[in-house]
């Protein structure tokens, strides 16, 4: 039987490694593009004189500043993300474990997937209009709010699901010890649910960092995010496949590095569990 | 015994306060940047909007928009059609593999957990806008990289955008590339999550690898694996960037999708009354479909459990 | 319940509800007023945003005006402009408004007469105006030379035939003067899949584009007098249905053969690779293809003017950009970005403008500096398919009728539906369209 265990592991590694070669394909051609002249990546010149130009371009010239739209990126996904994480645990909480009024969490949870169905170049004109009004328009403040509510539902649900699946009588048991349910949040629910939280926030974090309509309505050139900018490389006449490929594997790594930092947070926290 | 009952009052306030402020911050942020849009919407779905001289001229048409959409817009009907192939093969794709992968990565070594979780990421954190781009070079008919793999085995080339039959399933393949990791990432979180003693236990049970997953491993999933499909089904009903530079929407209407039907309506004619009606239709009819899938999931398990 | 229930409605109630939150803000805003305030220029990332750049950059030297342009991508423009233009205070003082959505913007009301800011403006002699797309008459709801002056173009752009001299030389051809002659040379050349005789753009985005100059060098049209107002849908006649018929004929039989599958970027890279011996294009392509980073043509692509119909005519379509200074921004903004504008138009700014990569807005440089350079070959070309351009869908139901025609356009030329329910189905739709949006048409006789 163990023999049919491992023979059974060997050929999920190969198909996990085959897979991951899928996905590699593609990306190392992604970046081989981004090192490319446009009429060789027209060509689909395999082989091809390397050039930083794309890269040059993207950086440093008076049409593109796109380090600034990076960093742009960073805070908005990076604060808006840590907010909806926050926001969506605590209400996670209480919506699934301490039994708030029925039609409070019909009402909540209704609305938030309404709200999460709608495509978002419908409202975004709204939101347009509101930021505007308040003085906000073009200011992180908008774009970090924005993303705050696009983002979260989709968490509210997520974290509401894993923290389903925290067994109710540990929390009925620290209760009866007379702890408070901020002292159950804290010391119980929050330690159990990381791993929960880590996907939950992943998932934020690349909806908001990848998001176009919300960027290009509510951002100014000061604001402009690293999405919008790349868009400008698809233009009514021409898409710029290398610049556009140089920009994409500049704003991948970031966000590949945060998610990744995000992971190892939460397994160092799982083990920590485990410890105690 | 006064200050037992002194502390449970104290514990009673500090959980009332605790059971406000945990839903006060959800509450407050939708309620103040979602409602007006949402209700703005609504309201327009019953009106023609007309721009003279610079300011905007509502006029209210009761249900015409809807009743036009019932009866032509035939644009969007094919669209609904796609959309419906589109979300359910590529999500049950997305799902198939993305859980799959997951298991595997549980299983691997410690640096190749690592290396594959970084690497099964990879996709989703490209902006979709390049999604469509690059892999309309890779799928081009006449340069594309897929093309001149095909040749290189002596296959005939295919044109994956430009004819018809292939065109929606050359875009679903792309959506799988994109959003598996998607699944993933979420499959990979619940079976972190997962209580290992029940897990520990109700492994004793079965007697091989396939039995385990069937019998042990699906059914203790099955919250995370049904959150994970309701996600990626309103996700891909919206699906809008990558398809967009993909196909547009063409050749004919072979790739045309509900998002593009409404952006086209709302955004691009300026029909923001039509536009809010298909929207509200659309959302209308996923609503249902979740609901639907609720009824019948939890129906199976009930049977499951009573048997 | 007469009447109905017409309401104005504004945006703005809401505005003030949320206007207390702002107050912070416009405490906050300095008062430095008595410095000029720049222009801010609402303009699409494109090939010829550089050219713009120099010459706003020369300007600024000049006169010491400050300018802010807000580069957007192309996908996003009007997104922007709605935004704003809409707004009770503009954050543009310019807006390029492309071809498209100029009978929006004019017919909306959201612009300012160019003569209201300064009684003596005209467009100069020289100036093209792409199809009378600067003036618009509101009461025919047309492009009207009579109407009032909104435009100022800032970027040419018009359809042009695109050939390879190099293979015409060898095979001993002649620059086409007719479809047919094209066929000829197509079918010289045509020998996929390494060289095809002839592409144009089909998807759903663009066809109508390509299509167009057919139509109108066939004797067809769209509507029966756009220019007096009088959209009474015409596009399902026998001579439409002749350019119909040739248009796919092209596309067939020396085409890529994935015609309903092109569009602009795959047109261009088959152009620019040399896989394609002619083809219908715009002239704003040509800086790409002169690129030697992107292309492998450069010396031996060259432009010409479309081709006659049947009976001689010839005709091209506009593509071009339209500046356009909004209602909502200050008087003082309004006429420093008129300013600019008229500066923009001199014939020396054009010959600058061109130098640095942009499409002139003006047939008359023949006689500069530019006439004898290679670079600039294109010139001529353009000025000749500038003259016979015409606007597609020139009114603002435009975008709606246009993806009307094209999926159906698109559908006859993959073969879905024959080119004359094509062109039946479009032009029931397109007289259903407009007679609801409340025009008065003689209805389209079947074909």
């Amino acid at each position: 039987m163990s023999a049919m265990r491992s023979l059974g592991g060997i050929g999920g590694n190969l198909i996990a490694w085959g897979y991951a070669l899928i996905i590699l394909g593609p990306m190392v051609w992604i970046l081989s593009n981004s090192f490319k002249r446009q009429i060789d990546i027209l060509m689909g010149t395999t082989i091809a004189p390397f050039t930083l130009i794309n890269y040059q371009q993207i950086i440093n010239s008076r049409q593109s500043q796109f380090l600034w739209n990076l960093w742009n990126s960073a805070v908005v996904s990076v604060i808006s993300t840590l907010l909806v994480l926050v926001i969506a645990t605590v209400a996670a909480f209480t919506v699934a474990r301490l039994q708030p009024p029925r039609w409070v969490t019909f009402i909540l949870l209704g609305w938030a997937l309404v709200f999460h169905m709608l495509p978002t170049l419908t409202f975004v004109g709204s939101w347009y209009v509101m930021f505007t009004q308040a003085g906000l328009h073009g200011t992180y403040t908008a774009l970090i709010l924005a993303q705050v509510v696009h983002g979260l539902p989709m968490a509210l649900f997520l974290m509401i699901g894993f923290v389903m699946n925290i067994p109710n009588e540990l929390v009925q048991a620290a209760r009866l010890d007379g702890c408070t349910y901020a002292q159950v949040f804290r010391h119980l629910i929050l330690p159990l649910s990381l791993g929960g939280m880590a996907a939950a926030g992943a998932l934020a974090f690349i909806s908001a960092w990848s998001d176009f309509a919300i960027a290009l309505n509510l951002s100014n050139k000061e604001t402009m995010t690293a999405p919008v900018a790349i868009a400008t490389f698809a233009q009514e006449h021409q898409i710029l496949y290398g610049q556009m490929a140089a920009a994409s594997m500049l704003s991948m790594i970031p966000a590949l590095a945060f998610i990744m930092f995000g992971q190892r947070f939460v397994v160092r926290g799982l083990l920590a569990g485990a410890v105690k | 015994m006064a200050t037992r009952s002194l502390d449970a009052a104290r514990i009673e306030r500090a959980n009332l306060w605790w059971r406000i402020g945990s839903l006060a911050p959800a509450i407050i942020v939708l309620a103040v940047l979602s409602i007006w849009p949402v209700f703005n919407l609504a309201y327009l779905s019953l009106a023609d909007v007309k721009w003279l001289s610079g300011s905007a001229v509502v006029e209210f048409v009761g249900l015409r928009n809807f009743h036009e959409l019932f009866t032509g817009e035939s644009v969007y009907w094919a669209g609904v059609r796609n959309t419906i192939v589109f979300a359910v093969c590529a999500v049950t794709l997305q799902m198939i593999f993305g859980f799959t992968m997951a298991l595997a990565v549980r299983r691997a070594s410690k640096i190749g957990r690592s290396v594959l979780t970084a690497v099964f990421l990879l996709p989703i954190v490209i902006p979709p806008v390049v999604i469509g781009a690059m892999w309309r070079l890779l799928l081009g008919r006449d340069f594309g990289i897929v093309n001149s793999l095909l040749a290189f085995f002596g296959l005939p080339m295919v044109d994956w955008l430009g004819d018809p039959r292939s065109a929606l399933m050359s875009v679903i393949i792309v959506d799988v590339w994109h959003w598996t990791p998607f699944v993933f990432l979420l499959t990979l979180a619940g079976l972190e999550s997962l209580d290992q003693e029940v897990f520990e236990a109700a492994k004793l049970d079965v007697k091989n690898s396939w039995q385990e997953l069937r019998y042990v491993t699906i059914p203790l999933m099955m919250p995370t694996i049904l959150i994970t499909l309701a996600f990626r089904m309103i996700l891909s009903f919206k699906v809008f960037d990558e398809i967009f530079l993909l196909t547009g929407g063409g050749p004919g209407t072979a790739t045309e999708v509900i998002s593009f039907s409404i952006n086209r309506v709302f955004f691009a004619q300026d029909r923001v009354g039509m536009g809010s009606a298909m929207s509200l239709v659309t959302i209308l009819g996923v609503a249902v479909l979740i609901v639907l899938a609720n009824t019948v999931v939890s129906r199976r398990r009930k049977q499951r459990v009573s048997a | 319940m007469s009447g109905g229930r017409n309401g104005k409605y504004t945006r703005r109630t809401l505005g003030q509800l949320l206007a207390g939150l702002s107050l912070s803000a416009y405490l906050a805003a300095p008062a430095f007023a008595q410095d000029a305030p720049p222009i801010r220029i609402l303009i699409s990332q494109s090939p010829w945003l550089n050219s713009f750049v120099s010459l706003v950059d020369q300007y600024q030297k000049v006169t010491g005006t400050k300018f802010q342009l807000n580069v957007t991508p192309f996908g996003g423009m009007v997104d922007k402009m709605r935004n704003s233009v809409r707004a009770q205070q503009g954050s543009y003082d310019i807006i390029n408004i492309n071809s498209q959505g100029l009978a929006e913007m004019y017919a909306g009301g959201f612009l300012r007469p160019l003569k209201e800011i300064d009684s003596s403006f005209a467009l100069p002699e020289g100036v093209l105006d792409f199809g009378n797309s600067a003036n618009w008459n509101a009461k025919t709801n047309s492009f009207d030379p009579q109407g009032e002056l909104y435009g100022v173009p800032t970027n040419g752009n018009v359809l042009v035939l695109y050939y390879r001299s190099d293979l015409y030389k060898q095979a001993g051809l002649k620059v086409p003067q007719t479809w047919d002659e094209l066929l000829a040379n197509a079918k010289a050349l045509h020998n996929p899949p390494k060289v095809y005789g002839f592409i144009s753009r089909g998807t759903r985005e663009s066809i109508l584009f390509d299509f167009s100059p057919f139509l109108f060098s066939h004797g067809g049209s769209f509507f029966a007098k756009p220019e007096n107002g009088d959209y009474s849908v015409t596009l399902n006649s026998p001579h439409g249905l002749r350019a119909l018929e040739t248009f796919i004929k092209l596309n067939k039989e020396v085409g890529a053969g994935n015609a309903g599958a092109m569009d602009q970027a795959e047109l261009i890279q088959l152009l620019s690779t040399g896989k394609a011996a002619q083809g219908i294009a715009v002239i704003a392509a040509v800086a790409d293809l002169q690129d030697p980073n992107k292309s492998i043509v450069t010396q031996t692509i060259e432009t010409a003017l479309l081709p006659a119909g049947p009976d001689g005519q010839r005709a091209s379509v506009a593509g071009h950009w339209m500046a356009g200074i909004p209602k909502n921004v200050p008087e003082a903004n309004q006429k420093a970005a008129l300013n600019f504008l008229k500066w923009f138009l001199e014939k020396d700014t054009q010959v600058g403008y061109t130098e640095a990569g942009g499409i002139p807005i003006r047939k008359d440089l023949g006689d500069t500096k530019l006439a004898g350079d290679p670079a600039y070959r294109f010139i001529k070309a353009f000025s000749e398919n500038a003259d016979v351009a015409k606007m597609n869908t020139p009114l603002k139901e435009g975008v709606r009728l246009k993806e009307v025609i094209s999926l159906y356009l698109n559908r006859a030329l993959i073969g879905e539906i024959p080119p004359k329910d094509a062109l039946n189905g479009a032009a029931t739709e397109m007289n259903q369209i407009l007679t609801a949006a409340g025009y008065k048409l003689t209805p389209p006789k079947m074909l």
